[in-house]
């Protein structure tokens, strides 16, 4: 098997008396896109700082590539902070062409490869443009645009899509989208649960300080229900040990199918206790529900019960 | 890959330094208002000269007495003077305007100051009446000595070269002094001039939230080292284009700025002096660059970082408080302390290098306090920017940050 682009084992991260990461082991392969899940100050963020030689961790190993990061190393790394920011009294084409010699790049092809990307995402008229008489979402287009110079091999985005309108996320979506085509690691912390489902092959959720679920989408899925059908109906919902209802509505509700009973049977089983179904779909449970299902009670919200699914009809 | 970004670094920080408008106002300030002093100094130079010589040679009414018989009614004929009846009566005189000046010569002039009455034409003109009384005294004196030559030593204007030996060979005296005093000069420059762009160099960084964008591209080591060259180039422009009024004052202005005539040939360039001054020039700057660095760093806002910046100012202008010591008695307890201590030690080793009290052994001392000082802060200042300047909003513990090499974290919760 292929090494692992990133290699975290046994990973300790202590500030003072608190502990933020109790002990924390992954792997992202090459080429995947790999969600970074967890909620706010579940510790994401101190990991990937810790990954990149930012933090020193307190212990654990944290490789990229088979060894602790070292930007004088030369691996291809985009990296897009949480923490956002460029030289705001400098020229849009100055910092692009600053970052792009540092990532490797003559000044010329920095140069002709800013102008590219500037016209891609609208911005062509503002590379003379001192950077911070930009708005905030065209300085992400900037960052953004920074990060990914010089096709990085491996990219991390930290909550990428912070402050985007819904056109401009499409857009870094599909920019993103186009790194991973040709070739990229994409490692992406995000909150967007639509994003993980679209573009992710296996994601992490951190909770507590440690790996809460770990997989591929239908990994997490399956271990978190799995499928669910939503049902339109008149009359009383039998119980049944092959479901749980996880949501009731006036003529609507959602069940958690428990076991391995496939879904016709499920709908036999209803109709054989007199129900009258309307419509009967079933589903995969989101990531958003199991979002919510994990970081719900950690965050002092209402949790749905284990096994039941807090519902979104549209989905 | 190292070499290629130091390059990037510096070419990024000094061209966009030098581009910005500011820092032509900022610099060329300077030399403006220099020109315009100078301008002030040639045009009441002209006037000045002027108008003494207008004043010499004024034509008024004068009467006098003369109790030292020293001026002849020729010498006084000559500037249309004539004998009073009396003091009261010259005084008189003037006061009625009959005449506009009276001079009274005492006996004794060379002890005994001669007293001018004149009618008031205003402050500056008023002074005609001193100078021609001086010229009606010395044009009787030198009448009596009958020899312009020797009228002319009388008046004490005889230049004296002095030569001396440092054993058999002739020393340089002050034209030995000014040469590697021009290290001091450049050094205040610097200092003075970038201590504030030194502190926020890597300020700016960390307001601007670009730290872990720099961190992950390229090493610490790099980007600091090249910042402290570009603010080196930068000062090096700025001394350049604050000297360059004062050069072309010397070169092609000299007699009108009434600048004292000075022959660059003669400066004597002790290639020893010269290599230590340039020695330590370079090894106080870097020392004072990577301490204000190290200060930005652990600093949230260039606000807070300012107040440091007095205190290191004050570090150079210290020594001068013992200045004569420093160039009388460069052995004395205070001098050896500035001469040694790491933030006195440029100013006091310029200035004892530039006067020939700074042994080999003690400027090779100076020296590597110097290199191994900045060498050090910059270690620290590196660390510093490491581990201390992604705590974007929080003053950085000094502690802390540099204990973050043997793993202890530097960023609180608050920021995971």
């Amino acid at each position: 098997m292929d090494e692992p682009v990133v290699h975290i084992s046994g990973f300790r991260m202590d500030f003072a008396d608190t502990t933020v990461i109790r002990d924390l082991s992954f792997d992202v392969r090459a080429g995947e896109t790999f969600g970074f899940l967890g909620s706010n100050g579940s510790g994401k963020t101190t990991t990937i700082r810790a990954l990149l030689g930012l933090y020193e961790p307190t212990a654990g190993v944290l490789h990229i590539n088979g060894r602790p990061f070292k930007p004088e190393h030369g691996s291809r790394l985009g990296y897009l902070p949480e923490e956002r920011g460029l030289y705001k009294k400098e020229k849009v084409m100055d910092v692009m062409t600053y970052f792009g010699r540092l990532k490797g790049m003559d000044r010329h092809s920095a140069r002709q490869w800013s102008l590219a990307y500037l016209d891609r995402v609208d911005l062509a008229g503002k590379a003379a443009i001192q950077v911070d008489k930009l708005s905030s979402g065209e300085q992400q287009k900037v960052q953004l645009g920074v990060t990914i110079m010089n096709r990085p091999e491996l990219l991390i985005l930290d909550e990428p899509t912070k402050g985007f309108d819904p056109v401009n996320r499409r857009l870094l979506m599909d920019i993103i989208a186009e790194q991973k085509n040709d070739g990229a690691t994409v490692v992406m912390v995000t909150h967007q649960m639509e994003e993980v489902e679209r573009l992710c092959d296996r994601i992490i959720l951190l909770k507590d300080g440690t790996s809460e679920a770990y997989g591929t989408i239908d990994e997490v899925q399956n271990k978190y229900g799995g499928r669910v059908v939503r049902i339109r109906h008149a009359g009383p919902i039998p119980p049944s040990p092959h479901y749980e209802v996880t949501l009731e509505e006036t003529n609507y509700a959602e069940l958690s199918i428990t076991d391995d009973t496939d879904e016709a049977a499920i709908l036999r089983e209803l109709m054989d206790a007199g129900m009258v179904i309307r419509s009967f779909t079933t589903t995969k449970i989101s990531m958003e529900d199991i979002f919510i299902r994990v970081y719900g009670e950690h965050n002092g919200s209402p949790a749905p019960a284990p096994g039941r699914v807090a519902a979104t009809r549209g989905a | 890959m190292a070499q290629h970004n130091l390059g990037t670094v510096i070419s990024f920080e000094f061209v966009r330094t030098v581009t910005k408008l500011r820092f032509w106002i900022g610099t060329l300030s300077v030399p403006v208002i220099m020109a315009v002093v100078f301008g002030m100094i040639f045009l009441s130079n002209t006037s000045t000269s002027s108008a003494a010589e207008a004043q010499k040679n004024a034509q008024f009414s004068i009467s006098y007495l003369d109790a030292s018989g020293l001026i002849t009614p020729a010498d006084a004929a000559a500037f249309g003077a004539v004998p009073a009846a009396s003091s009261d009566a010259g005084i008189q005189d003037v006061r009625s305007g009959a005449v506009e000046a009276y001079f009274e010569f005492p006996a004794h002039p060379e002890a005994t100051a001669v007293k001018a009455y004149g009618a008031d034409r205003g402050l500056f003109e008023n002074g005609k009446y001193a100078a021609v009384a001086q010229a009606m005294l010395a044009r009787a004196v030198a009448v009596r000595i009958g020899s312009p030559q020797l009228s002319g030593l009388a008046a004490g204007s005889v230049q004296v070269e002095t030569v001396t030996y440092q054993g058999s060979e002739v020393a340089g005296g002050m034209n030995s002094v000014i040469p590697p005093m021009a290290f001091l000069v450049v050094f205040y420059g610097l200092v003075v001039l970038l201590a504030g762009q030194m502190l926020n160099s890597t300020l700016e960084e960390k307001e601007n939230r670009v730290t872990e964008m720099i961190l992950t591209t390229l090493k610490p080591t790099t980007l600091i080292t090249g910042k402290v060259l570009a603010l080196f180039m930068v000062g090096l422009v700025q001394v350049a284009v604050f000297a360059s009024p004062i050069l072309i004052g010397g070169l092609f202005y000299r007699d009108a700025l009434s600048i004292p005539a000075f022959e660059f040939s003669q400066l004597v360039f002790d290639p020893l002096r010269i290599t230590v001054g340039f020695l330590i020039l370079v090894g106080g700057f870097a020392l004072f660059t990577t301490t204000l660095v190290a200060i930005g760093a652990v600093m949230p806002t260039a606000k807070e970082a300012g107040n440091f910046m007095g205190v290191m100012i004050a570090l150079i202008f210290i020594p001068f408080y013992s200045v004569s010591l420093v160039i009388s008695e460069p052995h004395s307890l205070i001098v050896q302390v500035f001469t040694y201590f790491p933030f006195s030690a440029p100013v006091t080793a310029l200035l004892r290098n530039a006067f020939g009290s700074l042994g080999v052994l003690e400027a090779a001392v100076v020296i590597a306090i110097l290199y191994v000082g900045a060498a050090l802060m910059l270690r620290v200042a590196v660390r510093l920017f490491q581990y201390g300047s992604i705590s974007y909003t929080r003053k950085v513990s000094i502690r802390t940050a540099l204990k973050a090499g043997s793993r202890h974290a530097v960023a609180g919760p608050a920021e995971k």
